[in-house]
Formats: C-alpha cells, sequence, structure tokens
C-alpha cells in the first residue's frame, strides 16, 4: 500500500530523516511514534507529497510519488485525507462549507447532494446543526471532529492522522479515539497515525512504528513493541529520563 | 581585513537573498499567470477579493485623493500667484493626480490596508497549516488563494485611482474655485487643454502594475510566512515595506518610460 | 441596511468608476475625437524650434488638429501634421508657427486657402509657408520705424521751435484769420451773384438729369469703372491703415524709444537675451530642469551613429536584439527560461545565439562496451545550460530557422501576422534522442503587448512519452541595441 525505500531529508545542516525504511499495511491502523520535534510529521508529510525527499522512494500503490508533476501527485491525493493537528480548518468558510470543499472541488455533485453528504459525514462524528457556525466558534474537540468529516468527504482509502489527541482532555481523547476506530472499521480505511500519547497508540493501533534520530527503529504489533527489548523504546514508553534518549 | 572580507560576504550574501527573492516573486508571478487561465476559477472568492480590495478601500482613496488635490491646489496657488499664473493651478492638479499621485497614494493605501491583510490572512493560513489542507485535498493553493487576489488587486487598484483621480481633481477645484476665487471656466479650461487621455490612461497602467506589486507581494510573504504569530507579523511588516519600496521605484521606471 | 452580495457591491463600484473614467476621458479627449482617422499633410519650415509633437494645429484659432512628427530633411525641418478628416485644406493653404503670448507653447496656424476646387489630399505639402515671427526682427523693425518716426518729428519740431518758428506759426494763423474775413465779405457781397448761380446750377442739373435718363446704359459703365476704382483705392487706404495702426500700437514704448537711443538699445538688448532664454526654455520642451547640453549631446551622438549608419551602408542595416523569454511550464510547476542575443545583418536573415535554462537539466549520453556489449545511459545534470545557435531566413510572413536547438540539432518556423506582432512558431529537435523517447516538438504562439514586452503560450514537447510534455504560458521582453541605447540615455530623466 504505501512504502518508503531509504528516505532522506535534511533542513539546511540539519537531517530530520536519515534512511527511513517503512512498509504500511492497507486496511490497518499503523502509528508512528517518537520524540517530539523528531520528522514524524515531516515523514506524513512526505506520504502524502507536501514535502519531496532529497533522496530515496516512497512508493504509493507501486507509483514513486517523489518522481509525479503536480497533476499527477494530485490524482494520487484524491485518495487520501488528512487530519491536520489543530485541524486546519478555512476560517473564512462555515463548517459546513469546510466539509463540502473536497466535494464541489472533485465531485459533479449538485447543491442538495453535497448539502446531504455534509450533515452525514457530520452526524458520522456526533456533530448535528453546526453548518452555519464558523470555526472560531467551536472548541478544540469539535474542530478536530469537523476535521474528520472533512478528510473521509470524499471516501478516501488512507486517512492520516497528525496528532489527533494533542491538547485534548482525557474525555474528549477518549472519544476522539474511538471515533478514529469506528471510522476506520466501517471505511476499512489504511490509517496512518502520529502520535506520542502512550495510551492512545495501544488503543487504536494494528501496528507501531517507532521513529528515532531519523530511523525507523521498531516496527510490529503492539505486543512486541510493548514487550521490546530495545531500551531507547522501553525508556520511550516508561517515559523514564534514565536511559538512551538524551534530554536536550 | 577579516572584517573588511566579512563584511563584503554579508553584503555578497544580502544581495543574493534579495536577487533569490526576487526570483522567487517573480515564479509565483509566472505560475499566478499559468493558473489564472486554467478553469474553473470561482467567481465568488474573486467577487469577495474585489469587495474587499476594492469596495471597502473607497473610503480612505476618496479622503487621500480629496486632501491631496486640495494641498495641491492651496500650494500650487501660492507658487503660481507669483507669475500671476494662477490659472494652471487646475491643470497643475489633474496633471499631477492623474500621472502621480492618484496612482501611487491609491497603491499605497491600498497596501497598508489590503496587501497587509493579505500578508497577515494568508500566514495565518499557512502557519495553521490550511494551506497544506488545501494541497492535501488537491487544491491548488495558488490558484485558490493567490489568483482571486492578484486579480482583485490588478483590476481595482486602477478603478480606485480613478475615484481617486476624480476626486483629487474636485478637492482642487473646491479650494482653488471656492476659497482662492480662480475663475472657474478658466480653471476647468486649462485642465482639459493640457490633460491628455494619455495622461489618465498611462496613471491608470501604472496603477494596474502596482495592483500587481502590492497583491503579489503581499501573497508572497503571506504564503511563505514561518513561525507562528511570530511569523506573521514579519511577514506582515515586510509585505508592505517591501511592497511599497518597490511601488516608489517602479513608478520611477513606469515613468521614465510610458511619458 | 438589506444584506447585498459581494457581486452587488463590485459591480456596482466598477459601473461608477467606469463612468467617472468615461467622463473624465470625454472632457479631456474632446480634443482628441476624430483624429485617428484623419488625414495628413507635411509642411517644410526652414526653423521649428520649441514646435514639439502634438503640438497644436489650428485654423482661426480653432484646433484642427495635431503635428505627429518632427523630421530633419536635407538642414530644414519637416512637420507632418495629422488633420481631422472634416477640415478640407485649398492646395494653396499656407501655414504659420505661431506662440501663444511670450513664453507660450509654439502652434501651427493654418490659412485653408481660397481655392475650393482642388484640396490637399493624404501626404502632400502645404506650399507657401511663413516662417515665424521672431520677437528679435519685430524688435529691429520697430526699431527702424522708431528712428524714422524720430527724424520727422526732429525736423517738425526745427520748422516749428523757436521764435522764428513761433513768429511764421502767428503769422500762418493770421493769415488764415484774413482768409476766413474775406471769404466771409466775398459771400455776403455777393449773394445775389450767388444765388443766381445756384439757379443756373438747378437747371444743369435738371439738364445733366435728362441727360442721363437718354444715356442710362453709358452712365452706368462709367459707375462701374469708378466703383473699381474707388475699391482699389479702399485697399490701399486699408493698407496705410494697418501701417500706422501698427505704429499707433507700438506707441506706449515709441514714445520712450524716441527720446533716448540708448534706452532703446537696451531695451533691445534685453529682449534679445529675453528671447534667447525662452528659446532655450522651449527647446527643453517646458522643463526649465532639463540639461540643454546633454540632449544636445546625445544629439550629436546620434547623428554621428546615424552617419556612421549610411556610411557602412544605406540599405543594409545591422541590427541586434537582446531577448529574455521565460515560460511557466504548468505540469511540472517550473519556469524554463531563454536568454539570446539576434544579431540582424540583413531585413531578412538573422543569426540567433542564447543559453537556455530548461528544469530537466542537460542530458549527457555515455556509452560503454562491456564484453562487447554496449550499454547506454544516460543523465540529467539539472543546473546545466543548453545552448542556441541558429540561422534564421525570412520569406514574407514565414521565417525558417535552423541549427542548433536547446544544444540538438533541429529546424524551427514562425509565422507572423498582424505586423508582426503575433507570432505563431513550431519547432523540432532532438531528433536522435536514442531508444524510447521521440523527438522534441514545441508550439506557441507570442504576441506583442507593450513596446518590448511580449506574452507567449504554447505546449511543450507535446509528443514526449516520457512524461516531459506542458502546456507553458510566459512573457518576453525583447530590445533593440537602439532601444537600449534610448532606454539608458532616457532613463534618469523622467519628465
Amino acid at each position: 500500500m504505501i512504502r518508503l525505500e531509504d528516505v532522506h531529508k535534511s533542513f539546511g545542516r540539519q537531517t530530520v530523516l536519515d534512511g527511513v525504511d517503512l512498509e504500511i499495511e492497507r486496511g490497518k491502523t499503523t502509528v508512528i511514534i517518537g520524540r517530539s520535534g523528531g520528522g514524524k510529521s515531516v515523514l506524513l508529510k512526505h506520504i502524502i507529497g507536501l514535502m519531496k525527499p532529497d533522496s530515496g522512494r516512497i512508493f504509493i500503490d507501486d507509483v514513486d510519488i517523489a518522481q509525479l508533476n503536480d497533476r499527477d501527485l494530485n490524482e494520487i491525493r484524491k485518495k487520501f485525507g488528512m487530519l491536520f493537528q489543530e485541524a486546519a480548518l478555512f476560517d473564512s468558510m462555515t463548517v459546513g462549507e469546510n466539509v463540502a470543499f473536497p466535494l464541489r472541488e472533485h465531485t459533479p455533485y449538485r447543491e442538495d447532494e453535497i448539502r446531504r453528504i455534509v450533515s452525514e459525514r457530520l452526524q458520522a462524528v456526533g456533530l448535528t446543526g453546526v453548518e452555519e457556525k464558523m470555526p472560531a466558534e467551536l472548541s478544540g474537540g469539535m474542530r478536530k471532529r469537523v476535521g474528520l468529516a472533512r478528510a473521509v468527504a470524499l471516501n478516501p482509502e488512507i486517512v492520516l492522522f497528525d496528532e489527533p489527541t494533542t491538547g485534548l482532555d482525557p474525555v474528549m481523547t477518549e472519544a476522539i479515539n474511538r471515533l478514529i476506530i469506528d471510522t476506520q472499521k466501517r471505511f476499512q480505511l489504511t490509517c496512518v497515525v502520529i502520535s506520542h500519547d502512550i495510551q492512545s497508540i495501544f488503543e487504536i493501533g494494528h501496528r507501531i512504528a517507532m521513529l528515532y534520530e531519523g530511523k525507523i527503529i521498531a516496527h510490529g504489533s503492539p505486543d512486541e513493541i510493548r514487550t521490546s527489548a530495545n531500551p531507547v523504546i522501553a525508556q520511550f514508553l516508561s517515559g523514564s529520563i534514565e536511559g538512551p534518549i538524551k534530554i536536550v | 581585513m577579516n572584517a573588511i572580507s566579512a563584511a563584503l560576504d554579508g553584503l555578497g550574501k544580502a544581495m543574493m537573498s534579495y536577487v533569490e527573492e526576487m526570483g522567487r516573486i517573480l515564479l509565483l508571478f509566472l505560475s499566478v499567470m499559468a493558473w489564472m487561465f486554467r478553469p474553473p476559477l470561482k467567481a465568488r472568492n474573486i467577487f469577495k477579493q474585489m469587495e474587499f480590495v476594492g469596495v471597502k478601500s473607497i473610503f480612505v482613496v476618496v479622503l487621500t485623493g480629496t486632501f491631496t488635490g486640495m494641498v495641491m491646489a492651496l500650494q500650487g496657488y501660492h507658487g503660481f500667484r507669483m507669475f500671476g499664473a494662477e490659472a494652471l493651478v487646475g491643470s497643475t492638479v489633474a496633471l499631477g493626480m492623474t500621472r502621480e499621485l492618484g496612482p501611487v497614494l491609491t497603491a499605497l493605501m491600498v497596501t497598508a490596508r489590503a496587501g497587509s491583510a493579505m500578508a497577515a490572512e494568508l500566514g495565518t493560513m499557512r502557519v495553521t497549516e490550511q494551506i497544506d489542507a488545501l494541497s492535501v485535498m488537491a487544491a491548488n493553493p495558488v490558484k485558490h488563494l493567490i489568483v482571486p487576489r492578484v486579480l482583485a488587486g490588478v483590476f481595482m487598484v486602477p478603478l480606485l485611482t480613478v475615484v481617486s483621480d476624480f476626486c483629487g481633481i474636485l478637492g482642487g477645484y473646491f479650494v482653488g474655485v471656492h476659497l482662492l476665487d480662480i475663475n472657474s471656466g478658466i480653471f476647468i479650461k486649462n485642465i482639459t487643454k493640457l490633460v491628455d487621455l494619455g495622461d489618465i490612461y498611462n496613471g491608470l497602467v501604472k496603477a494596474a502594475c502596482f495592483g500587481l506589486i502590492l497583491s503579489l507581494i503581499g501573497c508572497y510573504k503571506g504564503f511563505n510566512a514561518r513561525g507562528g504569530a511570530e511569523g506573521v507579523g514579519r511577514a506582515t511588516t515586510e509585505a508592505v515595506v517591501l511592497a511599497a519600496i518597490t511601488i516608489l521605484i517602479s513608478d520611477y521606471f513606469l515613468t521614465a518610460i510610458m511619458f | 441596511m438589506v444584506n447585498i452580495s459581494s457581486e452587488a457591491k463590485v459591480g456596482l463600484f466598477v459601473l461608477v468608476g467606469l463612468i467617472i473614467l468615461g467622463y473624465m476621458s470625454f472632457r479631456v479627449g474632446q480634443q482628441g475625437f476624430g483624429l485617428k482617422n484623419g488625414y495628413t499633410v507635411r509642411a517644410v519650415f526652414p526653423n521649428v524650434a520649441g514646435l514639439d509633437r502634438d503640438a497644436s494645429v489650428q485654423i482661426a484659432g480653432v484646433e484642427i488638429g495635431r503635428v505627429e512628427e518632427i523630421q530633419l530633411q536635407d538642414g530644414q525641418a519637416v512637420v507632418t501634421l495629422r488633420i481631422r478628416p472634416n477640415v478640407k485644406l485649398g492646395n494653396d493653404a499656407a501655414a504659420t508657427i505661431k506662440t501663444h503670448g511670450v513664453l507660450g507653447d509654439k502652434y501651427i496656424e493654418l490659412a485653408p486657402g481660397t481655392n475650393t476646387q482642388a484640396f490637399l489630399k493624404e501626404g502632400e505639402q502645404i506650399q507657401r509657408v511663413e516662417s515665424q515671427a521672431d520677437i528679435d526682427r519685430l524688435l529691429r523693425q520697430i526699431t527702424l520705424i522708431a528712428a524714422d518716426i524720430r527724424g520727422v518729428t526732429s525736423s517738425l519740431n526745427k520748422a516749428m521751435g523757436g521764435e522764428r518758428g513761433e513768429a511764421s506759426l502767428g503769422e500762418i494763423v493770421e493769415n488764415a484769420r484774413l482768409l476766413t474775413k474775406n471769404l466771409n465779405a466775398l459771400v455776403v457781397n455777393n449773394e445775389e451773384a450767388l444765388r443766381f448761380t445756384l439757379g443756373n446750377a438747378r437747371q444743369l442739373t435738371d439738364n445733366l438729369n435728362r441727360v442721363v435718363v437718354t444715356n442710362d446704359a453709358k452712365i452706368a459703365d462709367v459707375m462701374d469703372n469708378l466703383k473699381d476704382a474707388s475699391k482699389q483705392m479702399e485697399q490701399t487706404f486699408a493698407q496705410l491703415n494697418e501701417i500706422t495702426g501698427s505704429i499707433n500700437r507700438g506707441e506706449g514704448s515709441l514714445g520712450q524709444l524716441v527720446k533716448n537711443q540708448e534706452t532703446a538699445q537696451k531695451l533691445n538688448q534685453t529682449m534679445t537675451s529675453l528671447q534667447e532664454v525662452s528659446d532655450k526654455i522651449n527647446q527643453g520642451k517646458g522643463t526649465i530642469g532639463k540639461l540643454i547640453n546633454d540632449e544636445q549631446t546625445a544629439r550629436n551622438l546620434d547623428e554621428t551613429i546615424k552617419g556612421i549608419n549610411r556610411y557602412v551602408s544605406k540599405s543594409e542595416q545591422f541590427r541586434t536584439y537582446l531577448n529574455y523569454r521565460g515560460e511557466y511550464l504548468f505540469d511540472k510547476s517550473d519556469g524554463k527560461s531563454y536568454v539570446d542575443i539576434r544579431i540582424q545583418p540583413k531585413e531578412d536573415r538573422y543569426y540567433l545565439v542564447g543559453v537556455v535554462a530548461d528544469p530537466r537539466g542537460r542530458r549527457t549520453v555515455k556509452e560503454r562496451i562491456t564484453n562487447g556489449v554496449m550499454t547506454r545511459t544516460e543523465e540529467w545534470e539539472k543546473d546545466g545550460l543548453l545552448f542556441n545557435a541558429q540561422v534564421a531566413k525570412r520569406f514574407r510572413n514565414v521565417v525558417l530557422r535552423g541549427g542548433v536547438l536547446e544544444s540538438t540539432g533541429g529546424v524551427g518556423l514562425d509565422y507572423l501576422m498582424l505586423n508582426d506582432r503575433l507570432k505563431l512558431s513550431f519547432e523540432a529537435f532532438d531528433f536522435n534522442s536514442d531508444d524510447d523517447d521521440r523527438a522534441h516538438l514545441k508550439a506557441g504562439m507570442e504576441f506583442q503587448v507593450f513596446k518590448h514586452i511580449y506574452l507567449t503560450a504554447g505546449w511543450d514537447d507535446f509528443i514526449s512519452k516520457r512524461s516531459n510534455s506542458s502546456p507553458f504560458a510566459g512573457f518576453a521582453i525583447r530590445f533593440e541595441d537602439d532601444d537600449l541605447k534610448y532606454l539608458l540615455s532616457s532613463v534618469p530623466i523622467p519628465k
């Protein structure tokens, strides 16, 4: 489904990705964990072509997107949905217009059909009657749910989540996690989730990959990761300050 | 020696980064041109920007235009009175407004009002990942965000300039005829005699260029903003400064070529 | 307020703006209307100092056209005038250069001519040209006239002045008094005789009347002759009147001029220098700040170059163009730039050399033979520049080009339309691009929007199999080196 081969990326002198190899399976939720500022978001942006690698290849369904031109890349992107860290709703548009945006861009649906799909998607994330509100009037959790509704509006095959639960209270965190699990099951999605919220990781992940110093140092099922002997993973999971991970 | 070479090095780097920036703005311009002719364009987006850039700037433009015309009439009167040529006040105001002050002042006011807002808006969209969200949804950000703003700038600034020219001449007329007692017939006759169609139209061509410059630079700075709220603030300031400077410099060259 | 949509607000604003623009254009452009499709006539003047392009052409103070062009030909100034189509000029029309006031603009006054049969046609020349009334010359004449008048008055003074003059004047007056007295006496004494004479006269007129009635036709002839004579007299008087009138108008200063020769001379000098100053200002086209010397230098330079050009050859003018073209390739989101120099030794032939920066870069093919099997590898060097070196020949509207195109062999074909403002072009090159890809074909068009600015659009490499194909749009800037010279010399002094 998604395969990264030897992906390198650096900004100036700072190397962020230093030979990442990763295969993400179809129909499963893969969680990528790692330190804050450790390049997880950069990795995610490479998967969807927002950034191009310095070297290496990124295959989506056997197409190397690092070599594609804009037009072909846009075709590939229609398979994707993405939920951004702060939801990234367009604040000049109402909630309804936000969810309708991808539909208006890429489908020939009539206005009443679009309205129906929008309210359906919003209902699926547990929101009703918010179509006419502006994003600024919503709470953080509601914004994320609207973001999710927008991400799945076009029935994508793959959905990317950039720290979906960061900055939410425990109740809302749980609600979002449930939503991710439900959505994944319902649409048989391939999900890639970035997180460092340990509790959520094991709740939603079928596969877990750890990114450390620009490389994937472990990739396996939650149980494998939990019982891993790797001192880096052990320290990361326990949240101890003693260990190979240096605090800078 | 070291200090000198370091200074030279720094100067060279500053030059290079300026040239690079100009190159990037030019590339952005080319890509705006390219996307401009690729349907479908969302008319509603364009109208919204036109309303913001054009309609909402009318008040400031009317105000600056009127008072500029009035001041020119007053100053011109005192100068011309020494030669007994008070009758030329009208044509001085009209020529000054249509050729120079109308386009430049309008462009500067719109830069301050709309150019800065473009930079701030796009900058905010950049740092809150809304621009990335557009790309992810396979919607080209240049086409969705920049093309409407540039179109609005190119079409609205000349129209505002027309309003400014007109208000400036009216202001000059008011001061000259009603306060300084210049004969109204002579005042108007000198305007129609000495002002050419070319003066007005070249002024408008200038204004269109300025509209392009201010919207393009506002969008460029916002589009490439980095680093949170502070970055947005910096982008806004830089956009206004760079646009104002570029407008004044290009004004010189446009004037040299056209008149 | 009711909720008005952005569309409505913008629409209203555009409408108001256009109305204001239309109003201003109409007020300002009234004089210019109808000029575009007028006809041109030429007039040759010995000196047109101070006359500018676009100066007014008037008949009886009404503008009927503008000066379109001023050129130098055989040491004389050839002025081309564009005249409104509805104004007809007889072929005996006359042109004069006049000035509004002392320092005002120069304009051309036409006398439309009296010939109502033959009118001047497009491109024809006005035969009668009066050179401008120089203030200088005017002053000289006034000085001469003043000297004459001074002579007259001084001799009068001599005749009348002094005691002798007074005495003789007294005598004259006394004589006149006596004369009238005598006349009076004569009339009183001869009243009877006068009455008789008058009676005779009446009889005479009666007789005359009879004669007249019978000889009516003859008398009419005589009267006609008399009328002619009186008309001539009238003209003579009119001319006399004019002369005296002009002297009259000069009266104020004349009095002074007459009294003191020195003052007159000083005045004369002042006027002359004033004339020089105003001439200079006029030559500076209204901008006093413009350095007169600079312009002269530029003009001299121009002349020299023109001279050299003429010397080299009259028909074969060597021209060089500098050209920059930037194209944005949509499907690659990247730009492709061309910089080249076009050397045109003849009107219908040119050579073009330049560089191209292609986002794909430069291809280098390496051949390696290992174990008798030849393998070829292609590499693309991203920053590599490509080269253009072409020979082109023009046949009417078609230009054929050939040579090195983007560092490979190739040919090109251009078709020029709309006075060369629109160019359709087609290029084919890179034929021996090995194995899989086809030749590189490119089609596009270029349109001249302003003097040096061109917009261009088309499709690059449109039969490529390697998805190198992309539509493009961009612009080009092209200067002739003459223009460059002009630009460099004129840029620092905007008016």
